[in-house]
């Protein structure tokens, strides 16, 4: 393998890993532009749309695209649930407070899912399969093909759903300030809760991308929600664009750091970035100002 | 005149309970401390269970003499502060005799010091050497463990790359403590067997790519390729092997072979190569092997008896914890519930043949296993099979 090559496959190493955490990354983003709050459970909603799906379509032979549905659903349902029960019936605005009940939650769902799916890690078959494609000696699987596209159909999805569509302006009048959204007459609390049920479903999508690549076990979401964190913050935390190119890059430096200096280095890379990051440029890649916001 | 008839039953029952209990000995107690939640989990758990289904077999036969064994059962969640804890409540408040357990190498070496400053027989389930080795790592006169060491699992690979004559390898090892541990000694022992290592890379085992890593050891034209991991992670490593067309044949540690990893790997784990205990392909063994009814036993009872199977299907971690009572039973048997006697029965434990092999623990060998207890199992059509005997 030349050293071109070599290049170009840590590149498509790079770009796999990095459209997971785009996809997480856009699930915060979804939370922070209604309430303002890091979702610390957002991983954990990775790791229940994966076991969803293997109930559905292992144990109970739903096909692919129902099942996937199906999963997507159930996973934003749970969301729903969790601002609806968890969140709400705190009764505040303080964000700290708020962010402390995500952490208990993503706890509790991995309580859940060692109740109901067991501690051994599971996988179903992928929904595209076939021969990777190879590109001047390197090569890339199908499936990082597909996350890449999907990653690339949600955040058009979102961004037009945001800036266009009557229910995505209330959204983020919701963020810029609940109490004038409240006055004009929006319902804040259910907005709040359609957000959380958008993180939910976004969650899921990632979980059914990477788990017929990586396997699911309960603690999957934890590391790979802090990657995503970290990938939203570098893009711009609340920016959607932001938290494609924050993830790609994350994704593709980490690889370029394993592959050229020590793979011993990649993670302490990537959190040593985040660091940076939130002490130099705050706003990231994509930030915007507060005014610019609504 | 009914009732007081009902009543004088049920207290000459109640009689018999009490007065029948009182007449039976008092049990054996022994701490059994687990990962029972927690990342390692899925290997405490059925670990737990087999050593419960060993205690049970051991008192449905009486006992030890006439004496039956209890376990206290412990959850270390695989945390050190919380193992410690529980070493010390085993210790301090249940009074245990001995302790079987934990499943974790950091539990282990936390645990270690505790058992050997109170001078408890400590029998581990756990996979790294550390918690064996004295030196730096501490004394070991108090500690045994069941489980194959890492070094006996690499001298069966490489014996098996020197008969095929294959000299030139690569090697990927996880990040973790097990990753190391296996590096170390991948390297060490290299030059005995003639071999080079051409190549070698690392790699976190949450990662959810190694192509990059893969790629970069690939690139010095390696004949094998020796990856050291367990959980999850191995089957990514294989499933990028095929991805990028590599042909090397690719050898996993002794912590993998478990049906979960073709599960995980899929077509990706076709050819793959692992060094294992006999348990994986024990129906292939030839009759000779003094192992083989002892291994049919076990097998019969985990999937037949105690259903086991549906839950936690046999792997090669398996037997272990019934190694570590059976050893514990016999020493039990020979010189009583005493704890520095037992150490020394433990010690003196010879030709034990047990489900990981036949045990020749020995004060400098505090595992008693070679290579000759292994075996080199090949994944072909998704089914184990005996490669190298």
């Amino acid at each position: 393998m030349s050293e071109s090559s070599l290049f170009l496959q840590f590149l498509f190493s790079g770009l796999t890993a990095g459209a997971i955490y785009a996809l997480v990354a856009l699930g915060f983003c979804v939370v922070e532009n209604s309430l303002r709050i890091v979702n610390f459970a957002q991983g954990d909603f990775l790791t229940l749309g994966g076991f969803f799906m293997t109930t559905f379509l292992l144990s109970l032979k739903i096909p692919w695209p129902l099942a996937a549905l199906c999963s997507i659903l159930a996973v934003g349902l749970c969301g729903y649930l969790l601002e609806r029960i968890a969140l709400r019936s705190a009764k505040t605005h303080d964000p700290l407070t708020l962010i402390f009940i995500t952490i208990g939650a993503s706890i509790f769902i991995r309580g859940l899912i060692k109740l109901f799916w067991g501690k051994n890690p599971r996988i179903f078959p992928p929904l595209i399969t076939g021969e990777p494609i190879r590109l001047l000696g390197a090569s890339l699987t199908r499936e990082s093909l597909l996350i890449l596209a999907v990653g690339f159909f949600c955040v058009t999805i979102l961004h037009l759903f945001y800036r266009v569509s009557r229910s995505g302006k209330a959204l983020r009048a919701v963020a810029y300030s609940p109490r004038a959204a409240a006055l004009i007459g929006l319902p804040v609390g259910f907005l709040n809760s359609v957000s959380f049920f958008l993180a939910g479903a976004l969650g899921a999508v990632a979980g059914l991308l990477i788990v017929p690549v990586t396997g699911v076990s309960f603690d999957t979401g934890v590391i790979l929600g802090l990657k995503g964190y970290a990938a939203s913050v570098l893009g711009g935390y609340g920016s959607f664009p932001g938290a494609i190119a924050g993830g790609l890059l994350l994704g593709v430096m980490e690889a370029l750091v394993a592959g050229f200096i020590s793979s011993g280095f990649r993670d302490v890379f990537a959190f040593a970035l985040l660091f940076c990051v939130l002490a130099i440029k705050p706003s990231g890649l994509f930030g915007t100002h507060e005014e610019e916001r609504v | 005149m009914k009732k007081c008839g009902l009543w004088g039953l049920v207290s000459i029952f109640l009689f018999l309970i009490f007065s029948g209990s009182l007449a039976a000995k008092e049990p054996i107690k022994i701490g059994a401390f687990f990962a029972l939640s927690g990342p390692a989990a899925f290997i405490g758990t059925p670990t737990k269970l087999v050593a419960e289904m060993a205690v049970a077999e051991i008192n449905k036969k009486g006992g030890i003499n006439g004496r039956p064994l209890e376990l206290v059962i412990g959850d270390t969640e695989g945390d050190p502060s919380k193992a410690v804890a529980i070493a010390k409540r085993f210790i301090y408040k249940d009074k245990v005799v001995a302790i079987i357990g934990p499943t974790r190498t950091g539990t282990g070496m936390a645990v270690k010091p505790i058992v050997e400053a109170a001078r408890v027989p400590t029998i581990m389930t756990v996979g790294g050497d550390p918690v064996i080795m004295g030196g730096k790592f501490g004394s070991y006169r108090y500690v045994f463990k069941t489980p194959q060491r890492s070094s006996t699992a690499v001298r069966k690979i490489y014996q098996y790359l020197k008969k095929k004559g294959l000299t030139r390898i690569a090697i990927l090892t996880a990040t973790d403590g097990f990753g190391k541990d296996g590096r170390k000694w991948l390297k060490k022992l290299a030059p005995e067997y003639g071999l080079t290592i051409v190549a070698e890379e690392a790699f976190n085992p949450r990662d959810t790519d190694m192509t990059a890593q893969l790629a970069k050891v690939w690139k010095e034209n390696p004949q094998a390729l020796v990856a050291w991991t367990i959980g999850p992670a191995g089957a990514i490593v294989a499933k990028n092997v095929k991805q990028l067309g590599i042909t090397a044949p690719l050898f996993q540690c002794h912590g993998l072979p478990d049906p979960k990893y073709i599960e995980l790997a899929g077509p990706a784990s076709e050819g793959n190569l692992m060094p294992s205990t006999k348990l994986m392909a024990w129906e292939q063994l030839p009759d000779t092997d003094p192992q083989k009814p002892v291994i049919a036993h076990f097998v019969h009872l985990y999937k037949e008896v105690y259903h086991y199977d549906r839950r936690f299907p046999i792997n090669t971690h398996s037997g272990y914890a019934w190694d570590a009572i059976m050893i514990l039973a016999r020493a039990l048997e020979k010189v009583g519930p005493d704890r520095e006697k037992l150490r020394e029965a433990i010690e003196n434990t010879k030709g034990y043949v047990g489900i990981s092999g036949v045990y020749n623990i020995t004060p400098e060998d505090h595992n008693g296993l070679d290579e000759s207890s292994m075996i080199i199992v090949k994944i072909v059509k998704g089914h184990w099979v005996l490669e190298d005997y």
